[in-house]
């Protein structure tokens, strides 16, 4: 299944983006306060001093809330990424119950999954380390038993689901 | 392939398929600069102290991202256990080391050790050149470059010495000797614990894995 933009790639750009602006400001802070702090040591000017001592703590107040920042962005993430595998996962209980309920066998369960997947004879072939012909007569078999003619009418039994459709409607069992 | 279905749920307890991006940014922007001023740059020129205070900088972050950061980058996901590493190498040796939601236990020792070592090189590095800032000492060379030699005047012994000796330099060069050693280590410790977990542990600390998601 692609599905462009739920592609974890552009969700990282984000904190990417906001970790290496932290890293500038850290850089910024520890320059200015290492600069701030020799000319302290060196010639100690009052009202000098003072108004760096107040840029510093600015430097690393906004270092604090940029790392606070970064961390619920992640976090932001995560949660959405474990939602997704959530709703991911209950979509591949409801596709494995209607493969059982058709009656497929293991083999044949595995290799409609993988067809499901976007996979092609070939490659399925290749993952299951069996020959191209062997998975072109389960899939065949596996549309047969789903009362189906190709693959396309084959998912898009699982369309409906994922539209929020009636489940799939009860097929004959064929087998 | 065992299993179709299975492979897209993950168990919970893994490493993260990508770490985050000031990890990463601090990781590889440390060794990057511990190989430059290792190896490359010459000791006390003002590209060593620009290289060494942005590694200060980086350590400083890093640092208070073991406060502030997500789970696995924080210290109480990889506490410093001499034994719990130890176990986890004879683990290793007899194919049974568990997996770690962070860095694993001798993983962990790693860093600590790294840390301290390269805040010991940092700091004797900051008493060699009396804490001046690259700036500073840019505006210094300035001064003396310009006929000005006043700013000579309040180092005690030039050259290199600071009030404490000779002592920090030296200090200087076996940590950083060291830090050295201890990254071939850290090298060597991921190659080896790749191989054993048949796991990618590189990519985590590039841009994540390969594998195709969802």
């Amino acid at each position: 299944m692609k599905v462009p933009f739920l592609k974890p790639g552009s969700q990282r750009r984000r904190p990417v983006a906001v970790a290496t602006f932290l890293v500038v400001q850290t850089l910024a802070a520890v320059f200015f306060v290492g600069d701030a702090l020799g000319e302290l040591l060196s010639d100690a000017d009052g009202t000098h001093s003072s108004f760096e001592m107040l840029v510093a703590v600015a430097l690393i107040t906004g270092m604090i809330f940029g790392g606070m920042e970064l961390r619920r962005t992640l976090e932001r993430m995560r949660t959405q990424e474990a939602a997704l595998a959530v709703a991911s996962g209950a979509l591949a209980d409801v596709i494995r119950a209607q493969f059982a309920n058709w009656g497929l066998t293991g083999a044949e369960q595995d290799v409609a999954f993988l067809g499901l997947k976007g996979l092609d004879v070939a490659e399925i072939a290749e993952i299951r380390g069996s020959a191209q012909g062997t998975v072109r007569a389960q899939l065949t078999k596996v549309y047969a038993k789903a009362g189906v003619s190709n693959r396309a009418q084959f998912a898009a039994l699982f369309v409906e689901d994922l539209l929020g459709a009636s489940l799939v409607e009860p097929v004959a069992k064929a087998g | 392939m065992a299993d179709p279905w299975t492979s897209e749920r993950q168990a919970g307890i893994a490493p993260p398929d990508l770490w985050d991006p000031l990890v990463r940014i601090s990781h590889w922007g440390i060794a990057f600069i511990v190989v430059m001023n290792a190896l490359f740059t010459k000791g006390g020129s003002p590209l060593h102290l620009w290289l060494g205070w942005i590694g200060m900088a980086l350590l400083l972050l890093r640092l208070v991202w073991g406060v502030l950061g997500p789970v696995e980058a924080r210290f109480s996901a990889f506490p410093p256990s001499p034994r719990a590493a130890l176990s986890h190498l004879r683990g290793l040796v007899s194919g049974r080391a568990p997996q770690y939601r962070s860095h694993n236990p001798a993983g962990a020792l790693m860093v600590y050790a790294f840390w301290v070592t390269l805040a010991v090189v940092i700091g004797t590095g900051l008493l060699r050149t009396g804490g001046q800032t690259p700036m500073q000492a840019a505006r210094d060379a300035a001064a003396v470059a310009s006929g000005d030699w006043s700013v000579l005047v309040t180092e005690t012994d030039g050259g290199g010495e600071s009030r404490f000796g000779t002592l920090p330099g030296e200090v200087h060069t076996v940590a950083a000797n060291l830090l050295l050693i201890l990254a071939a280590l850290h090298v060597a410790g991921v190659a080896v614990e790749s191989r054993a977990m048949r796991r990618n542990l590189v990519a985590p600390m590039l841009t994540g894995s390969k594998r195709r998601r969802g």
